[in-house]
């Protein structure tokens, strides 16, 4: 950091203020002109994170680190995009003794505001972020080494701060930390920190919901949520749902707290939703963000390769997966090809109603015996392959009482998240196995319906009691049941047919962070179809509706799907008649045992 | 910054105000806001509104003459008096704080609206640069507060002097939101008049003021930065809590829609853009247009009414994208409503008397097609109709009432609505050789007043099979639909023009009279020659005609109906019948299998016997199957020399694969018909069974399907037939 007036990692503050000061001084029209746009400090950042190298000295936000990293530093948060507060208006620019100052990128104005003097209203967006939901744990480097590493960077540099930085750590270690962060662990404090969500809360508890009512689900690592403050990006570029990686200065002000719980009975508060009161500053964090990027899954294997397998390890890599899956579904091989097709599947695009690429697996004859052995290995695996899953055991009482949808609170003006709020390229399974008969209530023929449309559509509906939206999501779906689920349309009915009892194979670590790599990267190759193949297939396709009149445009285009996975599970971006043959033996081989 | 004199502007907002009104009276607003005021002005007013909005209430304090008798008994007044007296103890001294405040004696509320021209802003528009500004925003409101008093001049001797505040909350309609995003909320205050107005739930379009809250005492100087902001309501456009039922042109619509209907064809130019991604189907898009157009309805002098909405039916196969048409007219639909058979709610489709869970009333709640009225209702999976709904809607459809006679209410609701119902073929498949009757589950009673009954069949050709693959092969390929090879008009152009013409009201000149009357008659005259009749066609279906065309030349934008208007009518019924009739479609030649079935048919009933023998049939069938693949051919447009040698040579020698084939089919027909016994089914099948063609796992399949749609048992051993009396 030769050759910087200022700390980027530790005051990055002090290099918003400093490019500010050049910006203005070099313009004539004072603070005007800045309205609305960065002024150099985000590419001085850029610079220093992408070029220099300075990302991963940048310290992670999490439950662990916030009590750790000091207010007023860089750090960066990953986390889903969960809820959308809409913009804040601030004073953005100010002059003090005729000098422009500003506020960008930051809570408390640097000096006290003369409230009489010129200044400038800007804007910024407010995200409300969580972890991503149901993130395996294998995911997350481990917490021991990124607090070391915090701590290393940040002791020799606490000489240089500025005297009301220091200030307000001193705040923060004696008050804020102490009170906020003991004891229990930190999910449920910050349901304890929403009067109104907690109360929603035991209200669900009484009807027998699952915690998962809350504004965050459980997740196994701790979760802390962050309220990101965005400022001149274009709107398109951040959407609900989305992963992203959170690059900016965190803030933290306790005493914000104490004012506006004395403030909430006046007149002002009616409504009483400002974030500030149901998201105090001193449970979650504030994040004014610099930078940000977005994140797939492949960026949640904590430790990449080195080397990336060149395309004849792909081809081991795949044998080696497909022994594992096999071994998983009790030799059933052509159970693991699906299944490895499946783990590959994402959805590339939408056409009109339909979500090109989703293929949802529904595996059949499970029965009571096998169902605890196949379906808990089964579930083991996708865990350890998948960074984000999750299992839904289905019943009949599940259905009546669980959220499935996420719905607005207009109590509190906030997004209630459901279960099925989910991360891009998140696998859901659902466990049809365990559901008695019964009766469903109007929640549960809800939650059904719901279910079937992301089944169908990829899109669950969020319900803004006046209407509904549509949202769009990329999840693979695999539904284990006893006969065919007709609650739930997959793409691919398989009835499985093991020859032995589950797997006790021991995991390769390497093999796993192989697979994990193979499923994770090759998933999101791109795919063609040369002419003369699209000839062969079209001939196919229009021989095999002659032949049976069933075929539908639906079956065209699974086959078309798998075709894709297919080669792309080799590590081929374009179809060939080897693997186009491979898809039709699949189907034969599948129609066969559905008869 | 420039330098703005308030006070001349005060003078200007005087001059306006003490001469908006001519000397008739009659206010030429428009007049003097465009002409007489400089735009300069009214961008000011628009920019600075709540400054303004005080520039005027000082210039109304200035031109108002002082009351001359006062009221004793009113409590206003009184305290008024009190205060003046007080106020001129105090005026000794120049300061301008000690004078009463002028807001306090006013009896009048100023309010600036936005200009109602052009289209609001949604609420993610309104911007950091909007405050302060004169904005027209819509949005749905989802909160309202109760009402407070405001305190808005706080005098020391005095207590306050109350205004009342109403806030509530509004958020984005949901078509505003972009994809992936949440809906924006914004607080509003409504003031004065305008409190109590809106209630949630209410769609709403507002003008007003975007203004900061200033934050005061400890939070200002902890949260000095942040501003809290709010929207003061200064006019309340509208309220509507379904889509309105007039659509207003909107700009440069009227110029678009003019250019249009220059350009000529607009009637298959608008009939291609709905749906366009839907393939095909042309002729069934230009009914659908006509119903979205619809015809004048007519008032008799004796009070008889006759309806101008068209009302028609989709029926067909699973899958062929028919509630997708569906749910597409509906969104181009000026005012439209979708629902299906069974309703979703327990209002159902005509109306429902029910208690309110808060008053505990009995209250009358509109189903679908009241809530309808005067736009389409699409009725999707209308066979699925609940039984109460079906007898209604018997009503509905021809006198456009509902009738409502239940827990002592005894009324009749207006439901001047097009139906556009789908229904699906009762045995899940469309069954060819059944009538429409059979295949759809509804009474002739009901069917006869549609105005056009339509088919969409899966039919089982290459070339739609390839066009379907094709279709496949390039989104996946694409991830995009193939190009249409034309542009599609936009929704809000399709929604314009439809709104347009659906202002006039043609008449039928005298000369058509007679040729409609002929057309008719010669419609009545077919189907009494025709030995099956299944087609009804009645006065209704003269009407139809009448509807129909006059919808075309609204279309046309014409006042007279023409001629070429009743022809496309008439081909347009034409076609629908050829799509539910198999001895029509024979005719016009679309089917092979139908084909096969209508010559057996016909031999059958031209030897009036109920036998044919295996033999006779496939005989009749190769004869009458190469004259009509010739006929076919020369046909065709495309065949040249080559295609008819082919064509000769193929039917030269028959495969027995091919004989196998259409013996086959020939004989489901006659089993459908009830005319085939065991005997000739064994034969049959040994004839077949013996190397020619179909094996016998095939042949079983096929009467397996029959059997699970109850067409008849099958013995599981000996194949054995047993008829299953409908």
């Amino acid at each position: 950091m030769v050759g910087m007036p200022y700390d980027l990692l530790a005051n990055p503050l002090g290099a918003v203020r400093l490019t500010f000061q050049k910006a203005v001084d070099s313009g004539h029209s004072g603070a005007a002109t800045l309205d609305g746009r960065d002024w150099g400090a985000a590419d001085l950042f850029r610079q220093f994170l992408f070029n220099d190298g300075g990302l991963s000295q940048v310290p992670i936000l999490n439950a662990a680190s916030v009590r750790t990293i000091p207010p007023n530093s860089l750090v960066r948060f990953r986390g889903m995009i969960q809820d959308m507060l809409g913009n804040e208006f601030y004073v953005g620019a100010y002059k003090d003794a005729g000098r422009w100052r500003t506020n960008k990128f930051t809570d408390v104005s640097q000096v006290p505001m003369d409230l009489s003097s010129d200044k400038r209203v800007w804007e910024r967006r407010l995200l409300y972020c969580v972890p991503v939901p149901w993130l395996n744990s294998w995911t997350e480097p481990s917490s021991e080494v990124l607090l070391n590493r915090c701590a290393s960077s940040t002791s020799p540099q606490t000489e240089k701060r500025q005297r009301d930085d220091d200030e307000i750590i001193d705040h923060m270690d004696t008050e804020v930390l102490d009170h906020a962060f003991q004891g229990s662990p930190p999910a449920k404090k910050m349901r304890g920190g929403h009067p109104s969500l907690s109360s929603h809360a035991h209200e669900c508890m009484a009807e027998g919901t699952c915690s998962s009512t809350s504004m965050v689900p459980d997740f196994e690592s701790s979760s802390l949520p962050c309220l990101v403050k965005i400022y001149d990006s274009a709107e398109d570029d951040l959407k609900l749902n989305d992963i992203f990686e959170f690059i900016g200065v965190l803030t933290f002000d306790p005493e914000a707290t104490a004012a506006d719980k004395g403030d909430s009975d006046e007149l002002e508060n009616r409504f009483c939703e400002e974030e500030s009161v149901h998201l105090p500053p001193s449970k979650v964090p504030r994040l004014h963000c610099l930078e940000h990027r977005k994140l797939g899954v492949h960026d949640f294997l904590s430790i990449a390769p080195v080397v990336e397998p060149k395309p004849n390890q792909v081809k081991d890599i795949r044998e080696t997966l497909l022994g594992h899956l096999t071994a998983v579904l009790g030799n059933d091989g052509l159970a693991a090809e699906f299944m490895l097709l499946h783990l590959l599947s994402k959805v590339h695009a939408r056409v009109d109603t339909l979500a090109v690429g989703k293929l949802s697996l529904n595996l059949t004859c499970f029965n009571k015996e096998n169902a605890y052995v196949f379906g808990n290995s089964l579930n083991l695996a996708v865990k350890n392959l998948l960074p984000i899953t999750h299992s839904i055991p289905l019943s009949v009482d599940y259905l009546n009482t669980s959220t499935l949808a996420p719905r607005k609170d207009y109590e509190t003006n906030r997004l209630m998240s459901g279960v099925l709020q989910l991360a891009e390229g998140s696998h859901l399974t659902i466990d049809e196995t365990h559901i008695q008969a019964g009766t469903l209530t109007s929640v549960g023929v809800e939650n059904t319906r719901l279910l079937k449309n992301l089944i169908e559509l990829q899109k669950v509906e969020y319900d803004f009691k006046y209407y509904k939206m549509e949202m769009t999501t990329d999840v693979q779906l695999l539904v284990l049941s006893e006969g065919k689920s007709n609650i739930f349309p997959a793409d691919i009915v398989l009835p499985l047919r093991p020859s032995s009892v589950g797997s006790t194979e021991m995991l390769d670590s390497e093999a796993l962070k192989a697979w994990r790599w193979y499923l994770a990267s090759l998933r999101s190759l791109p795919h063609t179809i040369e002419p003369q193949m699209q000839k062969v297939v079209e001939d196919d396709m229009v021989a095999a509706r002659q032949a049976n009149r069933t075929l539908g445009s639906q079956d065209f285009s699974r086959w078309l799907t798998m075709g894709r996975l297919m080669s792309v599970s080799f590590g081929e971006t374009c179809l060939s008649l080897k693997h186009w043959q491979m898809v039709k033996e699949l189907e034969r081989l599948r129609m066969e045992r559905l008869q | 910054m420039k330098d703005i004199d308030f006070n001349r502007d005060k003078d200007l907002a005087r001059d306006f105000l003490s001469n908006f009104a001519d000397a008739n009276g009659e206010p030429k607003y428009m007049k003097i806001l465009y002409k007489d005021l400089d735009e300069e002005f009214l961008g000011r007013v628009t920019e600075n509104t709540r400054r303004y909005i005080g520039i005027f209430a000082d210039a109304i304090d200035e031109l108002i003459p002082e009351p001359t008798e006062a009221f004793p008994d009113d409590d206003h007044d009184i305290l008024m008096t009190q205060r003046s007296e007080e106020g001129t103890e105090n005026t000794d001294g120049a300061d301008p704080r000690q004078r009463m405040p002028p807001e306090i004696k006013r009896f009048y509320e100023v309010y600036i609206r936005a200009s109602s021209k052009g289209r609001p802003s949604t609420i993610r528009e309104v911007k950091a640069t909007y405050i302060g500004q004169l904005v027209r925003i819509s949005g749905i409101v989802t909160r309202c507060s109760d009402v407070k008093p405001l305190m808005q001049v706080a005098v020391y001797t005095c207590e306050e002097c109350g205004f009342e505040i109403y806030q509530a909350k509004i958020q984005e309609l949901a078509e505003h939101v972009p994809k992936g995003h949440i809906p924006r909320t914004m607080t509003v205050h409504c003031r004065g008049e305008l409190t109590r107005k809106v209630a949630p739930g209410d769609v709403v379009e507002l003008s007003g003021i975007f203004l900061p809250i200033p934050y005061t005492g400890f939070r200002a100087m902890r949260a000095g930065l942040v501003a809290d902001t709010y929207f003061r309501i200064k006019g309340l456009h509208g309220i509507v809590n379904v889509r309105t039922v007039l659509y207003e042109l909107k700009g440069d619509e009227e110029e678009q829609i003019a250019r249009l209907a220059e350009e000529g064809d607009i009637y298959n130019k608008l009939a291609q853009s709905l749906a366009p991604e839907i393939f095909g189907h042309e002729d069934i898009k230009k009914a659908l247009l006509l119903l979205l157009v619809g015809a004048p309805h007519r008032k008799l002098k004796d009070g008889m009414k006759i309806r101008g909405d068209l009302h028609i039916c989709l029926m067909g196969d699973p899958g062929v994208a028919k509630s997708q048409l569906l749910k597409h007219i509906i969104n181009v639909a000026p005012r439209g409503v979708y629902t299906t058979g069974k309703g979703s709610s327990g209002v159902g489709l005509t109306a429902a008397v029910q208690k309110d869970p808060v008053t505990n009333e009995m209250v009358l709640e509109g189903g679908a097609l009241v809530l309808a009225d005067m736009g389409i209702c699409a009725i999707d999976e209308f066979d699925k109709m609940d039984e109460s709904d079906r007898t209604s809607i018997h009503e509905v459809m021809e006198q456009q009432t509902v009738g409502i006679a239940k827990a002592g209410i005894t009324t009749s609701l207006n439901a001047r609505t097009a139906v556009l119902a789908v229904a699906n073929p009762a045995c899940g498949r469309y069954d060819l050789r059944r009538t429409p009757a059979e295949n759809i589950n509804l009474p002739p009673a009901l069917l006869s007043r549609f105005d056009i009954l339509w088919l969409i069949l899966d039919r089982a050709d290459m070339d739609s099979d390839l066009e379907m693959a094709r279709h496949v092969v390039y989104v996946h390929q694409n991830t995009e639909s193939p190009s249409l090879g034309f542009t599609p008009l936009e929704p809000s152009v399709l929604r314009a023009y439809i709104s347009a013409a659906r202002k006039l009201s043609p008449s039928i000149p005298k000369e058509l009279e007679e040729y409609i009357a002929s057309a008719y008659s010669g419609i009545r005259q077919d189907e009494a020659k025709s030995n099956s009749p299944h087609s009804y066609t009645t006065v209704r279906t003269l009407l139809s005609i009448l509807r129909i065309s006059a919808a075309l030349a609204r279309l046309r934008f014409s006042d007279t109906v023409a001629q070429s208007d009743v022809d496309e009518v008439l081909r347009l019924m034409q076609m629908s019948k050829f799509s539910l009739y198999s001895e029509d479609r024979q005719r016009s030649g679309l089917d092979a299998i139908s084909d096969i079935y209508s010559i057996l048919r016909g031999e059958a009933a031209r030897t009036n016997k109920m036998d044919v023998s295996c033999a006779h049939a496939l005989n009749w069938i190769s004869r009458k199957k190469t004259e009509m693949e010739l006929k076919a051919v020369a046909r065709s447009p495309q065949s040249g020399s080559d295609t008819l040698l082919g064509c000769l040579r193929k039917m030269g020698k028959f495969t027995p694969e091919k004989h196998g084939t259409f013996v086959f089919h020939g004989i489901e027909e006659l089993l459908d018909e009830g005319c085939a016994d065991k005997n000739i089914l064994s034969d049959c099948l040994t004839w077949m069974c013996s190397g020619h063609g179909y094996s016998e796992a095939q042949l079983k399949e096929r009467l397996e399907e029959y059997a699970a749609l109850n067409v008849w048992q099958i013995h599981p051993n000996t194949f054995d037939i047993r008829f299953i009396d409908a």
